[in-house]
């Protein structure tokens, strides 16, 4: 008998206590930032020395392969860099060089004095030094210099974007935040070597407020790609998260309400058919290709524009069709309703979705509740009215 | 009261029904409620114990064509059963149910002095029946719609296929929320009734649960036998009827699960964006301004090119100086550099003419100090 009324109670309490449990991933995001450990020095060779040859104009070398190296520095321009207010000195740098004559150099192109020099970077600059060879320049330089497919001299290394003896201040001493000014220098900067992918940026939403309009509100390359320790935006891996990374300034309020701007378009995704599987695939098997949409399969990579562009924003229901039709085919006229255009259901957006849901929000508990109360009286008989009736 | 007398209560084919349904409908909430809840962490672990989402979904595909085919027999069997063998309708819903359901209700709660008297299929099972009817109707359509988004865009409003989900998901969770609460409990829990294994209730059992039907059976009046000759009869009637009809709704059911490629499986080729593309380079380093070339003399070239690209360095460097006609052919402290009349003998010539000193003279420029060298320097 006991037995039997303690399984009546588990029963009821088993019965009662179907809860489900959702777990939100919390991302946090380091941000990296260049701090020099190295002060200038009291060194034999002096910048003045240096620049009594270097300080005149067209200082040309021709290197072994028929480049020339423009030898002269500015020196107006060099006294205004971050390094020459700072004081550094030339052979802070160019530590191989104590006087005139110089060493031999083995380079025999430019790219290769470049790339003889670039390590010394790391002198002062260790950390940023060390993210790039995490970045997926690095691992194409260094496909290059190994002479395996795919690789390319080119690749940036630090020279190449920040040029040592005329780079200005980039960031805020004290707050480290990046100064308005190399906000809009960040894209030109890549585009030295991605001008097909900036001539596509600076048409976009983003990069039109950022070049016309000097928004810092809107991401520039490093926003997305990170800067120093750049990765492979053509993984899988990364396709899958994405979408985490336009959330981060589209799920901010503090950034979209200025513009107007929902920031329920990543929940609103994630609730659809599309979010939900990414989401998955980015948890599960990040590097399996899956043929469910990220952000930027719809909206645009680099090329992204407003929704309501007449050509390409997706509020043009035209434009929407085209859109599915990418990867649904015989997507016809009514389909792309059945995305609801990141708009959370409500009576004016997507009322039948609305419905549906309000419906079951009341019938589910209306017959689950009745269904317990029904059980819960049968219990309540059989633990305490036992023997009484006809049972 | 004989509790060794048993009743039959379930044929073979009603319990193997109920064991392939079971089975597809565990199949369909596990694999579905955690696509329904994603986001959550345990739903999370259960798909990847399916071996990822796109495995989960095809497994819910295979066990919703299971349920659907379990349909479509279940569909003819009872048809079967109400056409041919004329059995009484005892799983109709009557105003006796709602009766019988207060009844019980105010009795468990004290409030009525006797159990109401059911017979062959007590309210319970009829809404635990009914239930399961309407339940997989709103999975078949919605599913339909999930399945075939296209298909079904193209006579519904887009909107369906997300309010599809919604309802697919929300009668999902009713559906399971109702077999652990109502069917655990009157059939597992409050008293083990194996009749769905067994085939078969005691009189006991039958006593307790479904007395008038009991009494029925013990009356004669449970089943109406049917002679053999009309028993064919009927049999002739229904079963191409039958045939036709279940070949259509099995048609109707391949159609369901094959009709639609609703994506395509490849992603997209990206556009081609050439991520390597160099800006033309700024015109670094700018070429040397050509200097006015007069006569081929010191006066007239030589001392102007070398004050400009040598002096810098030279006023002493290595003891050569450029400042004058005569300081330029002393030589350093090495010697002359420039030998009058032979320009390859002359050092300058040899230093400049490998390159990669400072103040590198251009070839037009080397090559004019070398004729100027050749021509005796003047």
């Amino acid at each position: 008998m006991r037995r039997r009324r303690s399984w009546l109670v588990f029963t009821l309490l088993f019965g009662l206590s179907l809860a489900l449990v959702a777990a939100a991933l919390v991302f946090a995001v380091p941000r990296a930032n260049a701090a020099p450990d190295a002060a200038p020095l009291a060194v034999g060779v002096s910048n003045e020395y240096c620049l009594e040859c270097h300080g005149k104009p067209d200082q040309i070398k021709t290197l072994p392969n028929g480049e020339t190296l423009y030898l002269t520095i500015d020196p107006a321009l060099w006294a205004a860099s971050v390094h020459g207010a700072g004081g550094y000195a030339c052979v802070q740098c160019h530590t191989d060089i104590t006087a005139y004559p110089h060493p031999e150099s083995k380079a025999q192109g430019r790219r290769d004095v470049t790339l003889q020099l670039y390590p010394t970077c790391k002198q002062c600059h260790s950390g940023n030094y060390e993210r790039t060879l995490d970045s997926v320049h690095q691992q194409s330089l260094d496909k290059a210099l190994q002479g395996a497919p795919g690789g390319n001299k080119n690749a940036a290394v630090c020279a190449d974007c920040h040029n040592p003896h005329y780079q200005t201040r980039l960031t805020n001493p004290d707050t480290r935040e990046i100064l308005s000014d190399a906000h809009v220098q960040i894209p030109q900067t890549c585009a030295r070597c991605h001008s097909a992918i900036y001539d596509q940026y600076k048409e976009s939403v983003h990069g039109k407020a950022l070049l016309e309009f000097i928004n810092p509100d809107v991401p520039t390359c490093i926003d997305c790609h990170g800067v120093h320790n750049i990765q492979n935006p053509t993984t899988e891996a990364f396709r899958v998260s994405s979408p985490q990374l336009c959330a981060r300034c589209h799920t901010d309020p503090a950034r979209m309400d200025k513009y107007g701007i929902s920031t329920q378009v990543l929940n609103t995704y994630l609730a659809d058919f599309h979010g939900t599987t990414v989401t998955l695939f980015q948890k599960q098997a990040p590097d399996q290709i899956t043929n469910k949409p990220v952000c930027v399969d719809c909206h645009g990579i680099h090329n992204i524009s407003r929704p309501d562009d007449p050509q390409k924003g997706l509020q043009v229901k035209e434009n929407l069709l085209k859109t599915c039709q990418k990867c649904h085919p015989d997507a016809t006229t009514n389909f792309p309703d059945a995305w609801l255009s990141h708009y959370v259901p409500s009576p004016e957006k997507n009322p039948l979705v609305y419905y549906v849901n309000l419906f079951y929000r009341i019938f589910i508990p209306t017959v689950i509740g009745g269904m317990v109360i029904f059980v819960a009286g049968d219990i309540y008989r059989r633990l305490f009215k036992r023997g009484k009736g006809a049972a | 009261m004989n509790t060794t007398n048993t009743y039959r209560r379930f044929a073979l084919s009603q319990r193997v029904e109920h064991v392939v349904m079971l089975v597809s409908f565990i199949t369909l909430a596990v694999t579905g409620l955690p696509q329904k809840y994603a986001a959550a962490a345990w739903a999370d672990a259960m798909i990847k114990f399916f071996g990822g989402i796109e495995t989960a979904r095809i497994i819910h595909r295979y066990a919703a064509t299971v349920l659907m085919l379990v349909a479509v027999y279940h569909f003819t069997a009872v048809a079967y059963r109400v056409v041919v063998r004329r059995v009484r309708m005892t799983m109709l819903p009557t105003v006796q149910d709602a009766r019988d359901a207060l009844q019980t209700f105010l009795f468990n709660i004290g409030l009525a002095k006797q159990r109401p008297q059911m017979g062959r299929y007590t309210f319970e099972e009829k809404v635990e029946y009914w239930s399961l009817i309407w339940g997989t109707v709103v999975m078949i359509v919605t599913g339909f719609m999930m399945w075939n988004p296209i298909a079904a865009a193209r006579f519904f409003p887009g909107q369906f296929i997300p309010a599809a989900k919604a309802a697919h998901g929300g009668e999902a969770l009713l559906a399971v929320l109702a077999i652990i609460i109502w069917h655990m409990w009157s059939v597992h829990l409050r008293r083990f009734n194996k009749s769905m294994w067994t085939g078969r209730l005691t009189e006991g059992e039958m006593l307790h649960e479904h007395p008038l039907e009991l009494a029925d059976v013990k009356a004669g009046v449970a089943e109406r036998p049917v002679d053999a000759p009309t028993l064919r009869k009927r049999q002739q009637a229904f079963l191409p009827a039958a045939g036709v009809f279940s070949v259509a709704l099995l048609a109707g059911l391949y159609f369901f699960v094959t009709f639609e490629q609703t994506a395509i499986i490849t992603l997209p080729p990206t556009p081609a964006v050439q991520v390597f593309a160099p800006q033309t380079p700024t015109p670094l380093p700018p070429t040397a301004t050509p200097r006015p070339v007069g006569d081929l003399t010191w006066e007239g070239y030589v001392g102007t090119l070398f004050a400009d690209k040598c002096s810098t360095c030279h006023g002493t460097a290595a003891g050569l100086s450029f400042a004058t006609y005569n300081d330029a052919l002393a030589g350093s402290t090495n010697g002359p550099v420039i030998v009058p009349g032979d320009a390859v003998g002359s050092t300058l010539i040899a230093v400049q003419s490998a390159g990669g000193h400072p103040g590198q003279l251009s070839a037009d420029e080397l090559a004019k100090v070398k004729e100027w060298i050749d021509a005796s320097a003047p």
